[in-house]
């Protein structure tokens, strides 16, 4: 029997709990379909499916054969796509997500950079958010991402761990553009626009826990992905943003002292790289720390608390 | 006008300040080289002074004094407000002289140095606009002597009188403690660049001038946990005064020196308090500019 095949039958009716209705999708009729399933059902020796009159239902053997047909019927699928962009001559392709606020600059430098490095395979780049990518990554949809940490999630490998330390973004009437630098505390009782926490939910918890540490508790956080409307809010007044530099008129950018925010970044992908994932990894992190201002991760500085005897325990 | 010159006039206070970056040396200043009423400032000089007659043999700082009750400078802090005999080391001494400006402590510790040691430090260091002339009780005694009140009981209520505050000699800065901002922060870059004294010795007074315990000065500006803000105050009627230094984070340290003389005679005055950390901000921001 072909096996990878009598797989995607079973998990088109998974999908659908209904013989009938996975039949039409598969635009089949009914009693074929019912037959490879019991075809599958004997080459493996289980049941997989609970059938009565009214409905059908995985068994626990049905249940702990979804992710791993769903691996199997993933993997040939790739193959395939690999081997037929090979046999048709088409240039391969390497599918690398990239987080939103990348900036058009550095995403023309990295796809130029891979271009030189590999000017046989074609770079296709998604915008998407780590949680997105550790998705995406996971499923095979993505080969390479450039995720922000902390990320926990099994099954990727990581490359080199770049950080950079964001600034805060205000609007050119705010006061507290007279400082030089500007401390996180100084920021309290403002409004914050960040990145929404479904997309980056490490690094937002992170972000927060810092500010709280600072002295900074946000009096209302409103979460883009869009660097425009972000920097709307910022334009506006209505909101602080952390982040590089922006040229826009009427925003200021300010360093914060100490450098209390550390964004961390780095390429991943699935345990077993693929083909180009090596030359993109090269390529993303020469193109980050060039033109995105990012630098190898050193030891990163502990927080400190300087003690003062009017503010000390108990004082 | 001068930013920093700004907060001074918005507290109502006149103001004297000098900034420097301990590393490289740059500066902001305001007023930087006139003379200036030290108060109890004068007692980091005299602090100075004692590790450098420790590390000399001259005397121990573990060494334990008798403080009687009977004979106390007045204050409102440490042994000046407290009751009964004490014993403390010099070193002891010398912290409350520095944690909450205890006038008693002070008075003991320079007795036991001597002004003239003090001063010959000074010309050593090359701070020949500093002189420690007075010791508290001195400056008390001018205060309701020049107040024309029986005693220092007085002292404090007749001192919101502008008419008094007129004629005190203790606010003319030819008469009793004096500096300069300028020399102020070169004493204390001294003191964290372990020039002052020995490597132990200046470590001992970073201590002692981390573990003051005044909040509303020179420590309100920079209400950032990882700033650390050391420094000592000086009071008298309409004078607010304090020198310190300020470490970042990143490195960057500051000698700030601000003192302020302002219009009201009130007791209380929280907004000069206020402007002599929003003024050591401004200074210090002026310096980390172009980092």
């Amino acid at each position: 029997m072909d096996l990878v095949r009598h797989l995607g039958y079973f998990l088109v009716v998974t999908e659908e709990l209904h013989f009938g209705n996975a039949a039409a999708r598969l635009g089949m009729a009914q009693p074929p379909l019912s037959q490879r399933i019991r075809r599958l059902e004997e080459e493996l020796g289980v049941r997989l499916f609970e059938r009565s009159s009214r409905r059908v239902a995985l068994t626990e053997a049905g249940r702990l054969l979804v992710p791993e047909a769903r691996e199997i019927v993933a993997r040939v699928e790739r193959m395939r796509d690999l081997m037929s962009d090979l046999a048709r001559g088409d240039a391969a392709v390497v599918r690398a997500g990239v987080p939103a606020d990348l900036g058009a600059a550095v995403l023309a430098a990295l796809i130029a950079g891979f271009r030189d490095r590999r000017p046989d395979v074609r770079l296709s780049l998604t915008e998407m958010g780590t949680a997105a990518q550790v998705a995406a990554l996971l499923e095979g949809r993505l080969d390479v991402g450039l995720l922000r940490h902390p990320v926990a999630a099994n099954g990727l490998a990581y490359g080199p761990v770049l950080v950079r330390h964001p600034g805060v973004l205000l609007a050119e009437d705010d006061e507290l553009t007279a400082w030089a630098t500007v401390h996180l505390g100084d920021l309290a009782g403002r409004d914050l626009v960040l990145f929404p926490r479904d997309a980056e939910p490490g690094l937002y918890d992170d972000t927060l826990a810092s500010c709280r540490r600072g002295g900074f508790v946000p009096a209302d956080i409103v979460c883009t992905d869009r660097v425009e409307f972000a920097l709307g809010l910022v334009l506006s007044g209505t909101a602080v943003a952390f982040g590089a530099p922006a040229e826009v008129p009427g925003v200021v950018w300010r360093p914060l002292a100490g450098t209390p925010l550390a964004w961390r970044c780095s390429p991943a992908w699935r345990t077993e790289p693929g083909p180009y994932v090596r030359d993109f990894t090269t390529v993303a992190v020469q193109v980050l720390k060039e033109s995105a201002g990012m630098v190898d991760e050193g030891v990163p500085p502990a927080p400190r608390v300087t003690p003062r005897p009017a503010t000390g325990l108990l004082a | 006008m001068n930013p920093v010159e700004r907060v001074f006039r918005n507290a109502g206070v006149t103001g004297w300040l000098h900034a420097v970056d301990i590393d490289d040396g740059r500066e902001v200043g305001l007023r930087a080289d006139e003379p200036v009423v030290l108060a109890s400032v004068f007692k980091v000089p005299l602090l100075l002074e004692l590790h450098r007659q420790a590390e000399r043999g001259l005397l121990d700082l573990t060494e334990r004094v008798g403080v009687p009750a009977a004979d106390r400078t007045s204050g409102g802090t440490g042994l000046a407000a407290m009751l009964d005999d004490a014993t403390l080391s010099l070193r002891d001494l010398a912290y409350l002289m520095m944690a909450v400006s205890d006038n008693t402590a002070a008075d003991v510790l320079l007795a036991r140095v001597g002004r003239e040691a003090v001063n010959t430090l000074l010309d050593g260091l090359g701070l020949t606009a500093t002189r420690v002339v007075q010791d508290c009780r001195d400056m008390l005694t001018s205060l309701w002597v020049d107040a024309g009140v029986a005693d220092q009981s007085a002292v404090t209520q007749a001192c919101t009188d502008p008419e008094v505050v007129a004629r005190l000699r203790a606010l003319d800065p030819a008469v009793g403690n004096r500096s300069t901002p300028r020399e102020m922060t070169g004493l204390l870059a001294m003191i964290w660049r372990d020039e002052a004294a020995g490597a132990a010795s200046c470590a001992a007074i970073r201590r002692l001038m981390a573990l003051q315990v005044w909040p509303h000065r020179l420590a309100s500006g920079f209400p950032f946990d990882d700033v650390a803000v050391s420094g000592k105050t000086g009071t008298l009627p309409t004078l607010r005064n304090e020198v310190g230094v300020v470490e970042y984070p990143d490195g960057g340290r500051y000698a700030v020196a601000v003192f302020t003389r302002s219009l009201s005679t009130a007791q209380n005055q929280p907004r000069a308090d206020a402007a002599i950390g929003a003024a050591a901000r401004m200074a210090i921001d002026q310096l980390r500019t172009h980092i």
